[in-house]
């Protein structure tokens, strides 16, 4: 047999095409539900990711256990983002190739989800994500829904339960000169006012200092009655925490996430005792948050947090959604999650607003001797 | 007068971390030519191999001290038979870009083994430190300084009254003369490359119960250091103690007085002032065209 010109470009062709018609085909018959998740699989936060897809996938056992959706089971389809943002945009350009998933999982780093916003906005399917920047859902774009509270919550959380919980007026407010820092250092001064507190020092750092002598000297001249703190990385802020507590520091602090975080107890250790942090996830803030948290030991046999959290909200969320849509269509999809109020997840509360903002308040949450013990919930209505 | 105190001991607690850190960088410089980007890492890989022996091992502090040091002297071998030793005949451009590759390898090396989570090491004492006074003293920072000053004897004795050391410091004069007397050039090289991992490893174990252990530890210190090192006079030992001292003491009192977030502006903004008036350092002969 000789391969003539057409043959060999008739054949290419059919090379190219099949895997779309054979695509297309399993999308009108396909049995199943699927969703798409991006996750750190591999690069600096391949930790965080084996939590995000295990929390994940927890849901979508007990969602197919009780019998899937729409008669329907649900797939998950992870991509490994690398902890990039080039990585998570080819990450989702891969799943988004795929016509049969209905929807996505994003990344719960504010940065990535802006790298991948812009091709979210082009497919035009829902998106679910974990990243605190404010911004992500004022961007106009109608396909992103968030799964944690935004930042703008944690430092008015922080200002109130210093305030009108332990009492003090006069703060000290450290946060680190990043984004993310600056970002959350100017809202708990903005939420400070308006409660009748004065901010005695308003100290920015830089991320990776060595040392924070001058820092902890300058908290202790301001005379402030409280800290309130902003710490991106881990090691910063276990250094910052011994530091203080030698040079005899000892007023009440109220810490981003970061402060509750297993790692940073782990580097402080005891110079944290005592402090207070703002937690998204805490076991025992709510029935749901004690279910997934049994669920997750159970399964995995490590503590939950807010990386596995989060996910399993999310494809419950999205679950939810597509069972009371009936449909599949996206634009269905995101009028049903909007739709959703009151449903208690594994962070909270979920109210969906206009913006795709699921959650409106924080957790207040206490080291006790290392142990992170849940004290109360503080939730905005607006 | 108090907080003035507190600040002058922490910025000579830091600055000697740079000034150890800088010794090795000034070793291998005088007797190569050229500047080891990877000395940053050898301080991040003896921490680690510290926390291999004394957390995960639970090995006695002190042998896992001395098999972290054996282990850099290792280092240091490997270090000058697979990076300096192939293009020693080359200038010294092809060297350090040898030497950052190196430095990218051991950084991801380790992240690829260890993982990226920030580790504990504990200090050498029970006791974190001692109110002297109005000041606390970190226990790990005053031990930093004395063995900081230790080395400065001990190096003013090795190079100045052994005869190894002399042989050392033949060669980093002048190679082939060297080897016209008799010494062996690439022996003596061997030595410095061991001697400097060494040193850098000595810093990341000091430094490790401070900074925590971290991949990205060397780099931070190593950049310091190197800007040290200019201040003070490439090539210059004396230079590099007294360069490191008072960056850590000019970072401190900036970041106290003048702003906490530019606290690394100022140690650069000092390097670029001697790099432009004094671009030998305070020590150092006139080396402009090598930084």
């Amino acid at each position: 047999m000789t391969l003539t010109r057409r043959g060999f470009t008739a054949g290419i062709a059919a090379g190219f095409a099949a895997p779309y018609i054979m695509g297309s085909a399993r999308a009108q018959g396909g049995g199943t539900i699927k969703i798409g998740m991006c996750a750190p699989i591999t690069g600096p936060a391949a930790e965080a990711g084996k939590y995000a897809t295990g929390g994940a996938k927890l849901a979508v056992e007990a969602i197919n256990k009780a019998g899937g959706i729409l008669g329907k089971q649900i797939e998950l389809i992870i991509e490994d983002d690398q902890t990039t943002n080039p990585g998570i945009v080819l990450a989702f350009s891969k799943l988004a190739a795929n016509p049969e998933i209905v929807g996505f999982l994003g990344s719960i780093r504010s940065t990535q989800v802006h790298a991948m916003a812009p091709d979210v906005m082009k497919l035009g399917k829902p998106v679910m994500f974990g990243g605190t920047d404010p911004n992500l859902t004022k961007l106009g774009n109608p396909w992103l829904f968030r799964f944690r509270p935004n930042d703008s919550y944690s430092g008015r959380v922080i200002a109130e339960y210093g305030v009108k919980n332990l009492g003090k007026k006069k703060w000290a407010v450290l946060h680190s000169t990043d984004a993310f820092g600056t970002a959350g250092g100017k809202a708990l001064t903005e939420a400070l006012g308006p409660l009748g507190a004065t901010v005695a020092l308003d100290q920015g750092y830089a991320n990776q200092s060595q040392d924070f002598t001058p820092v902890v000297l300058a908290i202790k001249q301001s005379g402030a009655e409280i800290l309130g703190s902003y710490f991106t990385f881990e090691n910063d802020l276990g250094i910052f925490a011994r530091q203080l507590r030698q040079l005899g520091v000892n007023i009440p602090w109220v810490g981003s996430p970061s402060i509750v975080n297993v790692t940073a107890l782990k580097l402080a250790g005891p110079a944290l005792y005592g402090t207070f942090g703002v937690a998204d996830y805490a076991e025992e803030s709510s029935e749901a948050s004690k279910a997934f948290g049994k669920a997750y030991r159970d399964a995995y046999k490590v503590a939950p947090d807010n990386q596995s959290s989060w996910p399993y909200d999310a494809i419950n969320v999205l679950a939810m959604a597509i069972k009371n849509a009936g449909s599949t269509d996206p634009q269905k999809i995101r009028e049903a999650i909007v739709a959703i109020k009151k449903y208690p997840g594994a962070e909270g509360e979920y109210n969906f607003d206009k913006n795709g903002d699921g959650l409106h308040g924080y957790n207040i949450v206490k080291n006790e001797k290392g142990n992170i013990v849940f004290d109360k919930h503080i939730e905005f209505d607006n | 007068m108090d907080l003035v105190l507190q600040l002058l001991f922490t910025g000579i607690g830091i600055g000697a971390v740079y000034a150890l850190v800088a010794l090795g960088f000034v070793l291998i410089f005088r007797a190569t030519n050229v500047v080891n980007f990877a000395q940053g890492e050898f301080s991040m890989v003896a921490a680690y191999l510290m926390v291999v022996c004394a957390v995960d091992l639970e090995l006695p502090y002190w042998l896992s001290f001395i098999i972290a040091l054996a282990g850099m002297a290792v280092i240091g071998v490997i270090f000058n038979l697979g990076v300096y030793y192939p293009l020693r005949h080359r200038t010294y451009l092809p060297v350090i870009i040898a030497t950052i590759g190196a430095s990218i390898l051991m950084a991801n090396g380790v992240l690829a083994l260890y993982g990226p989570q920030p580790q504990v090491l504990p200090g050498w004492f029970e006791t974190p430190g001692i109110q002297l006074g109005p000041v606390y003293l970190d226990s790990q920072y005053l031990l930093i300084i004395v063995v900081t000053i230790a080395l400065v004897i001990f190096n003013y004795w090795f190079f100045e009254h052994t005869m190894i050391g002399k042989k050392l410091q033949a060669t980093s004069q002048d190679k082939e003369m060297a080897s016209l007397l008799g010494i062996s050039v690439s022996t003596m090289i061997m030595i410095t490359f061991i001697y400097s991992a060494v040193l850098g490893g000595l810093a990341g174990l000091l430094v490790a119960p401070i900074l925590f252990v971290s991949i990205q530890m060397g780099s931070t210190i190593a950049l310091k250091a190197f800007a040290a090192t200019i201040i003070g006079g490439f090539g210059d030992v004396a230079g590099a103690i007294i360069g490191g001292l008072a960056l850590g003491i000019i970072e401190t009192f900036g970041a106290a007085y003048i702003s906490v977030p530019y606290k690394d502006g100022f140690a650069f903004l000092v390097l670029v002032l001697f790099l432009v008036f004094r671009p030998q350092g305070i020590f150092g002969e006139r080396v402009a065209e090598k930084a």
